[in-house]
């Protein structure tokens, strides 16, 4: 388990962490959202002992020792590789700073790359990959020694809807087989999808900590989906409704001012009928990010 | 696994492997086998550069053939053999000996082009010498008379001890080692900065970082570099050797070398001693430097000028130590040879000329050595900071934030 207790770190006047703290159990994928320069990079180069911080942060309760370091997998936001290598040679050279031997690493390039569909040959040179094969094999050096923690910085920016899912597969896959994993994304729809726990970060600050479900009830069953034969004045006028947004012929999302108000509601619209659709569902990630994680003042 | 180690295997096998490693291994050895390449070609065959000798009188033919060392054939034996083989261009030519009316000895050359000036004197020596000894007899003079007129004049030198090699060989050696030092320290100092920057502007550090520490990384960089270097030195060594034996054997170069054997242990002698030690480390200083200054560029299209620094800095010492090598006992270079960067130069200059001792020599050496290993630590130690500060902020810029990383 990853432990990250209290950390804060300042450069010059700007603070780019303050008093940051969660953790990141065995099997657990953790999705670290925030605008650009909330503090998501500095935490992971924290984590990775990249920058001097205040605070603590702790793998399976002790401090981090270079054992541990080769039981990380990182993949930095700027996708790079050495590019006058070749794939096996780049994924063997990186296995290898991980403590994975030549000959460990050798018979699974093979696997990996079909796993990710990479195409190309493992004696292909770097620089003669497109971009997204590039980004697939820098994806395969940061799991290919299977890391106990994984942490990935943007890992879907880039990617096609395609590719995406196969990296969905490789990080699930990982987390069945224990790995603690973290990631950074502005996609919430993939944050949602796949994981398990969520922090949110602004101005170097947790906003927002737990689990996704929980997280998102934070907010309250305040949006409610409905169709009806009522017409979008009818629904306004309704107490407890701010907001009607009409979404398709007699399909309507209301945004209601306290989720208590939905039994009322329902009890009004179908009048003891059936209709076809009553869903009252909490703020998606997408909707809590937008007004979350901008806060009153923006880096 | 020993990380240090994997790093210095991956630079030194990624850099050896490469076409420009070779070039600069093979160059030298390319050159001196063109040079003796092109004088193989150029130097006439043996063969053909001999001339046949003619002559009625055969003790007289016999004694030329004996003495006279012109090379000869003796395979034609008449003029029209001879003429013959010449028009074939089988020969040079023929040299026809004539004795008339007993009196005078002749020789009257035939072919296509001019005899050899040096084989022109040999033959005027030998007609000479064929001369004296008939005029000699026709004079009919007592033995007393004969010795009298065969005494010659005495002519004799005698030099101070090896004066002349000494000064040949100290002013090759000087040459060769400053050129070389210089050469080597330029090369080196640009492959080391220009690698580390183009690492550094492809970001890839973040990943290595997060599987070593910055200081394995850069000890195993620095290492590698090293590694290529004794690998260089290691061929060159080898290499002259073989050049050694080659030139010792070659009927071309055999006479050149035994005349100058006592100037070619000297220089052997100068280079192959405490001046290769600190030519090692001052590439190890200037491969430190290098890498520092590599680490300070943020982008790749940078990485050509991230040597400058140190290159430049080569350069004022390669120009100190030409401008002082004919003063090596100036208290500027006793000075300066006790500072790293250019003692390298100019302490192996006063070792050649014998103007320094052993001991300040191994003094200079240390305080050499200590500036290795501090500038070692202390890049080591900021090194990770340095690498991972992207933003391009100026020299002092990046250096400020780079120390502020870490």
């Amino acid at each position: 388990m990853l432990s990250v207790a209290h950390i804060s770190k300042t450069f010059g006047t700007v603070h780019a962490l303050n008093d940051v703290s969660f953790d990141v159990h065995d099997g657990e994928i953790m999705g670290l959202i925030g605008q650009n320069g909330a503090g998501k990079s500095t935490t992971f180069h924290s984590i990775l002992n990249f920058l001097k911080f205040d605070g603590q942060i702790t793998w399976n309760g002790q401090a981090l020792s270079a054992d541990d370091y080769n039981k990380i997998g990182y993949l930095p936001e700027e996708r790079s590789l050495m590019s006058k290598l070749t794939i096996t040679q780049q994924i063997v050279y990186l296995a290898r700073l991980k403590n994975q031997p030549a000959k460990v690493t050798k018979p699974k390039i093979a696997d990996w790359m079909a796993r990710f569909a990479v195409k190309g040959q493992p004696t292909d040179k770097i620089n003669k990959l497109s971009k997204g094969n590039q980004q697939k094999v820098q994806l395969i050096c940061t799991m290919i020694h299977e890391p106990q923690l994984i942490i990935l910085d943007e890992p879907f920016s880039g990617l096609d809807p395609v590719n995406a899912d196969l990296l969905k597969q490789a990080i699930v896959a990982a987390k069945q087989r224990g790995a603690a994993i973290i990631f950074s994304s502005h996609d919430m729809s993939n944050v949602e999808e796949i994981c398990d726990t969520l922090v949110m970060l602004r101005n170097g600050e947790v906003v927002l900590h737990g689990t996704v479900d929980d997280v998102r009830n934070q907010f309250g069953r305040t949006r409610l989906f409905l169709t009806t034969d009522w017409s979008d004045e009818q629904l306004a006028a309704l107490p407890g409704v701010d907001q009607v947004k009409a979404l398709g012929p007699n399909h309507y999302r209301l945004q209601l001012s306290d989720a208590n108000a939905g039994p009322a509601i329902f009890d009004t619209v179908t009048q003891g009928h059936y209709i076809q659709e009553f869903s009252q569902q909490p703020p998606t990630l997408d909707e809590i990010f937008r007004t979350e994680a901008g806060g009153a003042t923006h880096e | 696994m020993n990380k240090t180690w994997i790093v210095t295997s991956e630079t030194y096998l990624r850099q050896t492997k490469s076409w420009s490693f070779l070039m600069l291994i093979l160059m030298p050895f390319l050159f001196i086998g063109l040079t003796f390449g092109i004088s193989y070609v150029a130097t006439p065959s043996k063969d053909k550069s001999d001339i046949a000798v003619i002559s009625q009188d055969h003790s007289l033919r016999q004694s030329f053939l004996d003495d006279a060392d012109v090379a000869t054939t003796t395979k034609y034996k008449t003029v029209k053999a001879a003429q013959q083989a010449t028009t074939k261009s089988d020969i040079n030519g023929y040299l026809v000996l004539k004795v008339v009316n007993h009196q005078q000895v002749s020789a009257v050359f035939h072919g296509p082009n001019e005899i050899d000036s040096g084989d022109q004197a040999k033959i005027q020596r030998f007609l000479s010498t064929v001369q004296t000894q008939m005029n000699v007899q026709d004079a009919k003079l007592t033995t007393s008379q004969t010795k009298a007129l065969a005494r010659q004049p005495e002519f004799k030198q005698q030099l101070q001890q090896k004066t002349a090699s000494n000064k040949a060989a100290k002013t090759i050696s000087f040459y060769i080692l400053v050129f070389f030092v210089y050469l080597i320290l330029t090369t080196y100092s640009s492959i080391t900065a220009q690698e580390i920057a183009a690492e550094k502007g492809t970001k890839i550090m973040e990943v290595i970082f997060s599987s070593t520490t910055p200081r394995k990384y850069f000890n195993g960089k620095v290492y590698g570099v090293l590694l290529m270097i004794v690998t260089q030195l290691l061929v060159y060594l080898l290499g002259g050797s073989l050049v050694v034996q080659l030139a010792q054997h070659s009927k071309m170069t055999q006479q050149l070398w035994q005349q100058n054997a006592p100037v070619i242990g000297k220089v052997l002698h100068n280079l192959l001693s405490i001046n290769l030690i600190f030519a090692l480390a001052a590439v190890l200083l200037y491969t430190v430097v290098s890498a520092f200054c590599g680490a300070l560029v943020t982008r790749v299209e940078d990485a050509g000028k991230a040597s400058q620094p140190v290159i430049y800095l080569n350069l004022l010492t390669f120009v100190m130590a030409m401008a002082f090598q004919g003063s090596p006992t100036s208290g500027i270079v006793k000075i300066f040879s006790y500072v790293p960067f250019f003692s390298s130069y100019l302490m192996p200059l006063r070792l050649i000329n014998n103007t320094a001792t052993m001991p300040a020599a191994l003094i200079s050496l240390a305080i050499l050595l200590a500036t290795v290993v501090g500038s070692m630590w202390y890049i080591g130690k900021i090194y990770g900071g340095l690498m991972l500060q992207t933003d391009e902020l100026g020299f002092w810029g990046n250096l400020k934030r780079g120390l502020s990383l870490k």
